[in-house]
């Protein structure tokens, strides 16, 4: 393929990820407008502040970080967090998260922006933004913690950024990815996650004129904490996911017909159907005359019309098929609803999953349109997979699905519930030594927990976070959070426990009295808030696009094979209308 | 999300195309009239950066030429402002000095000459108020800071019971605030003065979270100095007027003493608390202060800045 051939098709996939961003239904219009709405709130309030200065906002020279850097503290644990969906796959070969770890490295790169919004709307002089770039300004690297947090950040967007948008832009052109080009990269960035949290608590723990920071537990603590409320978002995440990604049964359903003979013809494979598979898929050709004889003897070719089952969620049969032409879409039902987890076209394969594994069918897979599908045994499979190209084409193809499955999601559950605990733990050992020792370094402490010279605001919010934190560990240790109920409010306590915890506790009461001992309190202005929520809104919005257009790339539905294919993209459509009107009346 | 909608790619009828434009322009018009709404407030912008300005190098960086010219840019812009014509130089560190500050805790009075003395040298904001000196009221017998009365305000001082200690910057020999700055805009001179180029501060504040003494102010909003009040001999590094955004402190008034003269807050202080000198020179005031004394103070000693500010007792 020519270098022009590459570019164009590149922007091509870029032109129309943007054109899925601004589409959809109802639903996704409001939750945008939403959005939006606080996004622009939030730019007028910025705009206010850019032009009367940090005035605007609640802090103070006594405290002179706030909300800004609370919640930017907050979202570099939750980018960071992204770590622990990867390493369970990547290091431990877990098969069932892997099928999120694009989902996971997505939300690291919303962070990330989240946080370099943070870190920029604090700056007193964001005109002045260019003395921070390396080379150009005048950066003190390696002295000052902030040049460092400034290269960990960046990095780590970038390495997100280049494993997520390399690993979609493969699924979409067909082509397997090239484990040389991102496996180095996601081993990096698992490293790379724990520096970014561990060089911003380095940011408060380097300072040895204020205590309450200056602590070595802060930086493990950090750790605990975003290994906590990262994972937890993420179970949250993906059943929103899930269930947004799920539809009424489908009007066509009821004309959903079982494969017979009068539903379309079926007869013994042949070497020359083999052939018209080699066609969409070159690594077949490895396969040796002989081997192949052996294998149409057991297949069978089936051709199909539009509407035709294939195979059925829940059965035992142990059967893989392959397409030789048209489309066929698996669907999964879950509670009476269905979500799309593949579809498969040309050269591509469904059924191998459970066939491979033994276990019963997950999903039921349907002809899209007029299909020619090859049917083999799991026997024949495996042989065919003998070859290193087939297996290993085979085996890349199992993990492209959208899949978000229970097992998953008890998977992230016990890793939030070991963090809670060991973030629990940290938190014990820090209060016994500021409390027990009662050194004049208590103040801060004292100030947080109990109140100082008449001067309480933290208190409220401290023993909230407790109790929250306290709650959520019981939750998450008990059998009774294997039911997602008892999750889901185990996690979403555990992320507004640390929220606050690491937020506004961590960052205001190190200010708290003064170092020469005054006592001035900071609560944010409604500027600052707007401005925050804008920030929320924003990365939220930048998660729900990455979202949107990842999520049919990794069904199988945005493909560079289908940029320009009326037929297939009307069938979608007129099978996405039929959805709609399924779903909403 | 019922599906994924993917758009309709290929020919599609004249109608519809027309219609779907239509929507598309009338989506981004309201798109683009939100957000101009939205960014209203910055019509009020007033002191738009100038290109020369945007571009202006680190201090340390600038050749004299552009010095040069950087200065009367900044004369010009306070001449514009107050209707002031100012001298403003960039005064270097001499050679074979090491400025150090010696404060009598005996004799303070906390009459807070000194905080006012400072404000009117250094042209600090007046609205909102910006002061680089703290005078602590303490109970007699303590140095812990946490007992101190910063907003004590008696008929008179002193009180009795009390002794008070004023705080500015420590000019520390090992300072963290200078240490902590991602764009090294605060350095320390050889003649052991921290310094901040105002034209290069971001304005991130971590210096000011990282100072054990709460040396530094911010500038929160745009500075205000009655045009009266307005000292017109400024240095570069020193007392010139500063902008909305950036750091400032004391400077042992770099366009005094590195021009022989003594800081502002001794020259006024009516006890003769403090002592200021080159601590190289033997001869000095305060090389013979820190000779005889048998004890003087460093604030915070155990965090290890090493401040070039001693306070003494007669004892």
């Amino acid at each position: 393929m020519s270098l022009t051939t590459k570019t164009r098709n590149y922007f091509v996939f870029l032109w129309r990820c943007g054109r899925i961003a601004f589409s959809g239904d109802w639903r996704y219009y409001a939750w945008m407008g939403f959005l939006s709405l606080f996004v622009l709130l939030g730019i007028n309030a910025y705009a206010k502040q850019f032009v009367h200065g940090l005035i605007t906002t609640g802090m103070s020279d006594q405290v002179s970080w706030g909300v800004y850097i609370a919640n930017f503290t907050f979202i570099v644990g939750i980018a960071a967090a992204a770590a622990m969906v990867v390493i369970p796959v990547y290091i431990y070969g877990n098969r069932e998260l892997h099928d999120m770890v694009i989902f996971g490295e997505l939300l690291a790169v919303a962070a990330i922006l989240m946080c370099l919004a943070f870190v920029t709307v604090d700056l007193g002089r964001p005109d002045r933004f260019w003395h921070l770039i390396p080379g150009i300004g005048k950066f003190n690297f390696p002295g000052s913690m902030l040049s460092w947090d400034v290269i960990v950040l960046n990095g780590y967007l970038l390495l997100n950024v280049h494993i997520c948008g390399y690993l979609l832009y493969c699924r979409y052109s067909g082509r397997l990815p090239a484990k040389w080009f991102y496996i180095p990269f996601v081993f990096v960035a698992i490293a790379w996650a724990v520096s970014i949290h561990t060089v911003t608590a380095f940011l408060y723990v380097g300072l040895g004129g204020r205590p309450f920071w200056n602590s070595s537990i802060v930086g493990p603590r950090f750790l605990a904490s975003a290994f906590t409320a990262g994972p937890a978002l993420i179970i949250l995440a993906m059943q929103i996911v899930r269930r947004v990604t799920a539809t009424a049964p489908p009007a066509e359903a009821a004309r959903w017909r079982e494969a017979t003979p009068e539903t379309g013809t079926r007869r013994p494979a042949t070497l020359a159907d083999l052939e018209v598979l080699g066609r969409h898929l070159p690594e077949l050709g490895s396969v040796p005359t002989e081997a192949r004889r052996g294998i149409v003897e057991t297949a069978t070719l089936l051709e199909v019309g539009p509407g035709v089952i294939l195979l059925h969620q829940g059965d035992t049969d142990k059967e893989a098929f392959f397409v030789l032409k048209g489309r066929v879409v698996v669907m999964r039902q879950e509670a009476g609803r269905f979500r799309i987890t593949r579809s498969a076209g040309p050269g591509e394969q469904f059924g191998e999953v459970s066939a491979l594994a033994g276990t019963p069918r997950e999903a039921t897979a349907i002809a899209e349109e007029a299909a020619t599908v090859l049917r083999l045994p799991v026997e024949a499979l495996r042989k065919l997979m003998k070859t290193p190209p087939m297996n290993k084409v085979v085996r890349a193809r199992m993990s492209e699905r959208l899949m978000i499955t229970d097992r998953a999601l008890m998977m992230l559950r016990s890793i939030v519930q070991v963090s809670m605990l060991i973030n629990v733990f940290l938190l014990v050992n820090e209060i016994f030594k500021e409390f027990y020792s009662r050194t004049s370094h208590v103040a801060s402490s004292r100030y947080l927990f109990f109140g100082l010279h008449g001067h309480h605001a933290l208190v409220p919010w401290i023993w909230t976070a407790i109790l929250f934190n306290l709650v959520a560990m019981f939750l998450l240790v008990l059998p009774v959070s294997r039911s997602l109920k008892y999750l889901n409010l185990a996690c979403v306590l555990a992320i507004l426990g640390i929220w606050i915890e690491k937020g506004m506790g961590l960052v205001v009461p190190g200010f708290i009295p003064t170092p020469l001992g005054e006592m001035v309190e900071y609560s944010p202005s409604l500027n600052e808030t707007l401005v925050c929520l804008g920030i929320w809104a924003f990365g939220l919005l930048c998660y729900t696009v990455f979202l949107r257009m990842s999520i049919p790339i990794l069904q199988g539905r945005l493909t560079q094979a289908n940029e320009g294919d009326n037929g297939a993209a009307r069938s979608f459509r007129s099978v996405s209308a039929a959805h709609e009107q399924a779903a909403y009346h | 999300m019922a599906d994924a909608n993917l758009p309709a790619s290929g020919p599609a009828s004249g109608e519809t195309s027309r219609r779907s434009f239509l929507r598309t322009s009338a989506v981004l018009a309201s798109g683009i009239a939100a957000l101009a709404a939205s960014l209203a407030p910055l019509r009020e912008l007033t002191d738009y950066t100038a290109v020369e300005k945007f571009f202006q190098k680190h201090y340390k960086e600038l050749t004299p030429d552009e010095m040069k010219q950087v200065l009367e840019r900044i004369a010009r812009e306070v001449e514009k402002q107050y209707q002031v014509r100012p001298h403003v130089r960039d005064y270097k560190p001499l050679d074979g000095v090491e400025f150090v500050y010696c404060l009598n805790l005996t004799r303070c009075i906390g009459c807070r000459k000194c905080v006012h003395a400072c404000v009117a040298e250094n042209n600090q904001s007046r609205d909102p108020e910006i002061q680089y000196i703290r005078v602590l009221k303490m109970p007699h017998g303590s140095l812990d800071v946490e007992k101190a009365d910063h907003n004590y305000a008696p008929a008179s001082v002193p009180e009795k019971g009390f002794f008070y200690m004023p705080v500015q910057c420590q000019q520390c020999k090992n300072p963290p605030c200078v240490k902590v700055c991602p764009v090294r805009a605060t350095w320390q001179e050889s003649d052991g003065i921290t310094v901040i180029d105002y034209d290069w501060c971001i304005g991130c504040r971590y210096c000011e979270a990282a100072c054990p003494y709460f040396a530094r102010r911010f500038n929160w909003t745009k500075p205000s100095i009655p045009k009266e009040r307005l000292n017109p001999e400024m240095s570069y590094l020193g007392n010139r007027p500063r902008r909305q955004g950036v750091m400032e402190k004391c400077h042992f008034c770099i366009q005094r003493t590195r021009a022989g003269r003594y800081p502002a807050c001794l020259e006024v202080c009516p006890a003769g608390a403090r002592k200021f000198g080159n601590v190289l020179d033997p001869e000095s005031e305060v090389a013979y202060i820190l000779r005889t004394k048998r004890v003087f103070i460093q604030l915070k000693e155990e965090v290890g800045t090493s401040p070039r500010f001693f306070y003494y007792f007669d004892v």
